[in-house]
């Protein structure tokens, strides 16, 4: 009896999915094998049989009907898509406005790390509205304030 | 959805009607359901074997397609693009409910040897019988199989896929596909002929 590997080659033959060599190799396996020969006739056998055979089957409903749940379903994904879209617009327009108050705070931290921030140093951001751009930076060590105003 | 614009969708190319069902033709794209509903059904039905599945992942494939018409670009024929968005959502459904039962071709080796498990057919088991009965016998036939080697079958056998194609779509080796093949004819050989029996007593 072939092996596993083998009876699946003999498929892969039957299917034309083997390369040239591979392929020359079972055709001169098959010229002695009637065991052989016999499984790949089985096998276009069932594999044609199933080929011209594919099973007809019609759907059980009206033309209009099914149409019609179609149709709904078109207009349900429609919907949806309209009522999500505002949403998503209205986010990229929050977006908008926060970029740029984003990259002002980027800007800043930026300037501010570098110096580092060594033992009795503070970086403070002032939180009055009127204060929103300006930050302090003050070292005891060296004995240092500096305070940006934009 | 828009309104309809043409009027000779009878005899337009299925090329035309969708041309036309790109451009927001309902009625076009309302006559391409028609031509090939039964197909896009059939292959939804005999993947789920349950009629209620079939109807909805059916619908819910020309719904797809109305949305990603845009997307076509006439590479294959209409009926075949469509064929695959149904396959699609029929794998992703039988993912979802976990359906692929443990049942593989590698246990049946491991107790055995492919080949042990199914004896070659002798005759033809549909020999005699009318076109129509063997089509019956056939879609019978493959409802006893796993849904993991059915698939493969139609996906091979009706879609005339190449194994390299069925592993990726159903994410699975080659070998895999190659042993389920093997184990869903032979399964089908199998059952064929005790369908032959029972119908001749």
């Amino acid at each position: 009896m072939k092996t596993t590997e083998f009876t699946l080659d003999l498929q892969a033959y039957v299917d034309g999915e083997l390369d040239a060599s591979r392929r020359a190799e079972v055709e001169r396996v098959l010229a002695s094998d009637a065991e052989a020969r016999e499984l790949v006739a089985g096998l276009r056998q069932i594999a044609e049989l199933v080929r011209t055979h594919e099973p007809v089957i019609r759907v059980p409903e009206t033309r209009e009907f099914y149409w019609s749940q179609i149709q709904r379903r078109i207009a349900q994904a429609e919907a949806v898509e309209a009522k999500e879209a505002p949403q998503a617009s209205g986010a990229m327009q929050w977006l908008r406005w926060l970029a740029p108050a984003l990259g002002v705070a980027a800007v800043a931290v930026m300037v501010a790390l570098p110096r580092g921030e060594k033992e009795g140093t503070t970086l403070a951001a002032n939180d009055t509205v009127e204060d929103a751009v300006s930050m302090t930076f003050r070292s005891d060590a060296d004995g240092v304030t500096i305070h940006w105003i934009n | 959805m828009p309104m309809s614009l043409k009027s000779d969708y009878p005899s337009a190319a299925d090329e035309q009607l969708v041309a036309w069902a790109k451009d927001g033709d309902t009625a076009a794209f309302e006559e391409l359901i028609h031509r090939h509903r039964d197909k896009i059904y059939a292959r939804a039905m005999i993947m789920m074997r349950n009629e209620g599945d079939a109807i909805d992942l059916s619908q819910e494939a020309w719904v797809k397609s109305w949305q990603r018409l845009h997307q076509f670009q006439g590479e294959s024929s209409f009926a075949t693009w469509m064929t695959r968005i149904v396959i699609n959502l029929c794998l992703d459904q039988i993912r979802r409910q976990k359906r692929t039962r443990a049942e593989s071709i590698e246990e049946l080796e491991e107790a055995g040897g492919v080949e042990r498990q199914m004896p070659i057919a002798e005759s033809n088991p549909t020999e005699g019988l009318e076109s129509e009965e063997v089509r019956r016998r056939i879609d019978e036939a493959m409802g006893k199989l796993t849904d993991a080697h059915r698939t493969v079958l139609v996906m091979h056998e009706f879609e005339g896929l190449e194994y390299k194609e069925i592993a990726k779509r159903v994410g699975i080796s080659i070998g895999t596909v190659m042993s389920r093949l093997f184990y869903a004819r032979r399964r089908l050989a199998s059952l064929l002929q005790s369908l032959k029996r029972e119908r001749s007593e």
